[in-house]
């Protein structure tokens, strides 16, 4: 009965995708983007690979990606995505962006605020933030960044 | 090697058709194609469908009504590029000898809107919304702007371009001319890409009949050869859209569109200076000035000048999307490559009509897609 009062309390946070955030998720403003680093050439990877697709090694470091980044390019999505979009209904047009990382990567993501503010090398952090409920009725959570 | 050649071409128009069948609109292309070539289905020892949004055999499905002739017919598929992986393979059989004759055929029927993501993205891309196909492009364009000054006006003028080039062609979806005014003023779809400047899936076919060239002579005296059929994958971080799974800063590879035309030109043995026309793939207007650079019809950063002064026009130096691109024709994904090949035939022929590159003695045809696939062909009189 205990038990079962906490779970509702806490929701069950999952990610989008295995792989992606560093663990837990309770905290979502400690939680960082997971790279993987080729331990042979030193190349970053966004999320869990089984190998380097710079050189092919398979001795991978797991390594939790900074938080901040720069605004590398971006578009404004003007119309809702194809698919099973889980943001606004009605849409709401948003910023997408290319996010470059301290490591050297640049990471495909969703960037919040003023659609005509984006600039091209403009500071951002990341965001880690419930994207919907899920039909077990856990919290998906998704990233996206935001202006500094 | 063998040298193999094009004998007969065939299109149906590019647009969109109802109810009719992707078989009837891709038999329509076959046998307009086996009748260029003098031929009839039974001369045909090899087919290739090429085509991505169809079901399984559908290749047999639409050829076995022509004739259950027991020829092999493979399904190719290779996302935008497939017509040309379909050709390749099929100028791969012939200078084998594993027969002398065989028709490539594209053909798709795809429904109106973005193409279905599912395809092409992660479910958990489909679900934060990072699978609207322009936007790659789109971020593209963004960063050649912000390192080498393009303009949204350089843009719109490919547009412009392309559907005034349409205009002549009936087999293109859009048959219209717009002003500039017009492309800038449509609405954005994926800043800076507006609507009048980026392509719409479609439906059409298109067709191609080969032979090896010592048996060219039985069906026709103007047999086009293909100089050079090339395929390239994207390297790693070289992924033309940007890196949509991965890259880094600290590796750099030459785009797909690069590392294909580079082969292509040393198996033709001749460089983009010598090619008289041009087909490639403009999904939308900024692609085009960024495949300038990469084909090297100039350096790095030079493309907006190229529209700028007139390079690419039919009139110009080195002619662009003479039939109007992608962005009048529409993309039938599986035809587009096939299409192109059309086109480049009818204008070495001089075939053209008021599209008609003067004296026209070699083209190129290029396509790129999901996956980073990429081709590009190159024929010659």
């Amino acid at each position: 009965m205990a038990d079962e009062k906490v779970a509702e309390k806490q929701p069950n946070m999952i990610p989008i995708k295995d792989g992606l955030f560093t663990m837990p998720l309770t905290s979502p403003e400690q939680v960082r983007l997971v790279g993987s680093r080729c331990r042979l050439c030193s190349e970053v990877s966004l999320g869990t690979c089984m190998a380097c697709p710079n050189c092919v090694g398979e001795d991978m470091e797991i390594i939790p990606l900074d938080r901040r980044g720069k605004l590398w390019s971006y578009t404004v999505i003007r119309n809702r995505p194809p698919g099973d979009y889980k943001g606004p209904d009605p849409f709401i047009p948003f910023g997408l962006g290319l996010v470059e990382l301290p490591e050297g990567i640049r990471v495909v993501a969703p960037i919040a605020g003023d659609v005509d503010e984006l600039k091209v090398g403009m500071e951002l952090e990341l965001e880690v933030y419930n994207l919907y409920q899920n039909e077990e009725g856990s919290d998906v959570m998704a990233f996206r960044f935001n202006p500094v | 090697m063998k040298e193999i050649v094009i004998i007969g071409v065939g299109i149906h128009k590019f647009g969109r058709f109802g109810d009719k069948s992707y078989i009837e609109i891709g038999q329509e292309a076959a046998r307009m194609a086996l009748k260029d070539a003098n031929m009839s289905w039974k001369d045909i020892q090899a087919a290739y469908l090429s085509a991505m949004y169809l079901p399984a055999t559908s290749g047999t499905r639409i050829l076995r009504p022509l004739g259950a002739t027991g020829v092999p017919i493979c399904d190719v598929e290779a996302a935008c590029a497939s017509g040309g992986v379909a050709l390749r393979q099929a100028v791969l059989g012939l200078q084998s000898g594993a027969f002398d004759t065989s028709l490539v055929l594209g053909v798709e029927k795809m429904p109106r809107g973005f193409m279905e993501p599912s395809m092409i993205y992660d479910k958990w891309q489909i679900e934060m919304g990072m699978d609207t196909n322009p936007s790659y492009w789109a971020m593209r364009a963004r960063r050649h702007m912000f390192e080498y000054g393009t303009t949204d006006m350089q843009i719109a003028k490919v547009a412009y371009k392309n559907h005034k080039n349409s205009v002549h062609n009936p087999y293109a979806m859009y048959q219209r001319e717009f002003t500039i005014e017009e492309i800038i003023g449509s609405p954005l779809v994926c800043d800076p890409i507006h609507l009048y400047e980026i392509c719409a899936p479609d439906e059409g076919a298109a067709a191609v009949v080969l032979c090896t060239k010592e048996k060219a002579h039985q069906y026709t005296n103007k047999p086009i050869t293909i100089a050079a059929c090339n395929h390239a994958i994207a390297l790693y971080s070289a992924d033309f859209r940007c890196p949509i799974d991965f890259t880094s800063a600290t590796a750099s590879n030459p785009g797909p569109t690069e590392v294909a035309a580079k082969k292509a030109y040393q198996e033709a043995g001749i460089g983009p200076e010598d090619i008289n026309c041009f087909e490639v793939q403009d999904t939308d207007a900024f692609c085009e000035i960024e495949i300038y650079e990469h084909l090297g019809l100039c350096k790095p950063g030079e493309g907006g000048r190229l529209i700028d002064e007139g390079i690419t026009e039919i009139g110009g130096k080195r002619p662009v999307n003479m039939s109007g691109g992608l962005i009048c024709k529409g993309e039938p994904v599986g035809a587009s490559h096939l299409g192109q090949i059309v086109e480049i035939v009818w204008q070495l022929r001089g075939e053209a009509g008021k599209r008609q590159v003067d004296n026209a003695e070699t083209g190129l045809a290029h396509v790129l897609g999901a996956g980073g696939n990429c081709a590009v062909t190159i024929l010659k009189n």
